[in-house]
C-alpha cells in the first residue's frame, strides 16, 4: 500500500454563480468515453447498441439517448462518437463497455473535461455573445450537439433541456471558460 | 466569413484553418522513376497566384475535423463551393 491517498477534485472544484434568469453551475457526476467506430463495424455496433440499451447511432451533430435516458451518445464526428452518462467510479470506460456490449474502442476522457451547464429562461442571450453557432430555438433543438470554438477556446454545446446548455472544454481551459461565461453574463443580465 | 459546410451547414471561418491550394491533393505517384524529382518540385512550390476563383484546402480543426475543399473568389472573398475532400479525392480516383 502507498502511504498516499489520490484525492478526486472536479474541474472547477463544483462552481456555482447565480444570474437574474441564468444559472451558471459546474457538471457533476457524469462521465464521458469516447467511442471510435471502425468503419466496416458501424452496422454490427449500431444493432448491438440497440440490443443492448436501445441506442441507435446519431445523425453528425445530434445525440440519441438510450431506453432509461441514462446514457446520451452525441456525433461529433463520422467515425466517433462519445458517451455522456450518470457515473462516479474511476472506471466508466469499462463499464459503459459493458453496458453497450459493441465491438468498438473505447477511451475514457471524463476527467479532461471542464463541464458547464448554463440554465434559465436567459440562457441563450447568454451564449450568444460567445457562441458563432446560431443557437434559435429552432435551429439548435433540443438534443442538438456541435463543437465550436468560443473566446478562442475549443468547446462542444449541447442542448439538454428547452432552456439548459452544456459547454465541455479542455479541462485546463476549464476556469477561462467559466469566466468567460460570466463576463457575459454580466454584460448581458 | 461562413463557410457552408457540407455535413453541418453554415460555420464561422474562425473554426478553420487554411492549407492552400487544392493541388495538394494531386501528390505525384511515380516517385520511383527519374522524372519524380520534377514533379515533386512543381507539386511542392509551383504555384498559380489566381485572381478570381480559387480552390483551396481548409481543415475544420475546431469542428468535426474534416477537411474541405473551398471554391473561393480571391478577389471578392465569395465562397462559391464547399465539398469534402475525402470525396473530391476519390472522386479523381485517389484514396479508399
Amino acid at each position: 500500500m502507498s502511504d498516499y491517498e489520490l484525492v478526486v477534485e472536479s474541474a472547477l472544484d463544483g462552481a456555482e454563480h447565480e444570474f437574474k434568469g441564468v444559472t451558471v453551475s459546474e457538471v457533476i457526476g457524469k462521465s464521458l468515453v469516447m467511442i471510435a467506430l471502425p468503419r466496416p463495424k458501424f452496422k454490427e455496433i449500431e444493432s448491438s447498441m440497440i440490443k443492448s440499451c436501445g441506442l441507435a447511432l446519431p445523425e453528425m451533430e445530434r445525440s440519441t439517448q438510450s431506453k432509461d435516458s441514462s446514457i446520451v451518445l452525441w456525433r461529433l464526428q463520422k467515425n466517433q462518437v462519445l458517451a455522456y452518462f450518470s457515473y462516479e467510479g474511476n472506471d466508466a470506460e469499462v463499464n459503459i463497455a459493458n453496458r453497450l456490449n459493441s465491438p468498438a474502442y473505447y477511451t475514457d476522457q471524463s476527467d479532461t473535461w471542464a463541464m458547464i451547464r448554463v440554465s434559465g429562461p436567459r440562457s441563450r442571450d447568454v451564449l450568444e455573445r460567445i457562441c458563432p453557432i446560431d443557437l434559435s430555438k429552432n435551429v439548435f433543438s433540443v438534443g442538438n450537439v456541435s463543437r465550436t470554438i468560443m473566446e478562442h477556446i475549443g468547446t462542444i454545446i449541447y442542448r439538454d433541456d428547452e432552456d439548459s446548455y452544456v459547454l465541455l472544454t479542455m479541462r485546463s481551459f476549464g476556469i477561462s471558460m467559466l469566466h468567460a461565461i460570466e463576463v457575459s453574463a454580466k454584460n448581458v443580465l | 466569413m461562413i463557410i457552408n459546410h457540407p455535413l453541418l451547414g453554415p460555420r464561422d471561418s474562425e473554426e478553420f484553418v487554411y492549407l492552400g491550394a487544392a493541388d495538394l491533393i494531386n501528390r505525384p505517384n511515380n516517385w520511383e522513376q527519374d522524372a519524380s524529382a520534377e514533379d515533386f518540385y512543381q507539386y511542392q512550390y509551383i504555384r498559380e497566384n489566381i485572381a478570381g476563383d480559387h480552390r483551396e484546402l481548409w481543415y475544420h480543426e475546431q469542428g468535426d475535423q474534416s477537411w474541405l475543399v473551398v471554391t473561393r473568389n480571391t478577389l471578392s472573398h465569395e465562397i462559391i463551393n464547399v465539398e469534402l475532400a475525402q470525396d473530391v479525392s476519390r472522386g479523381i480516383g485517389r484514396g479508399k
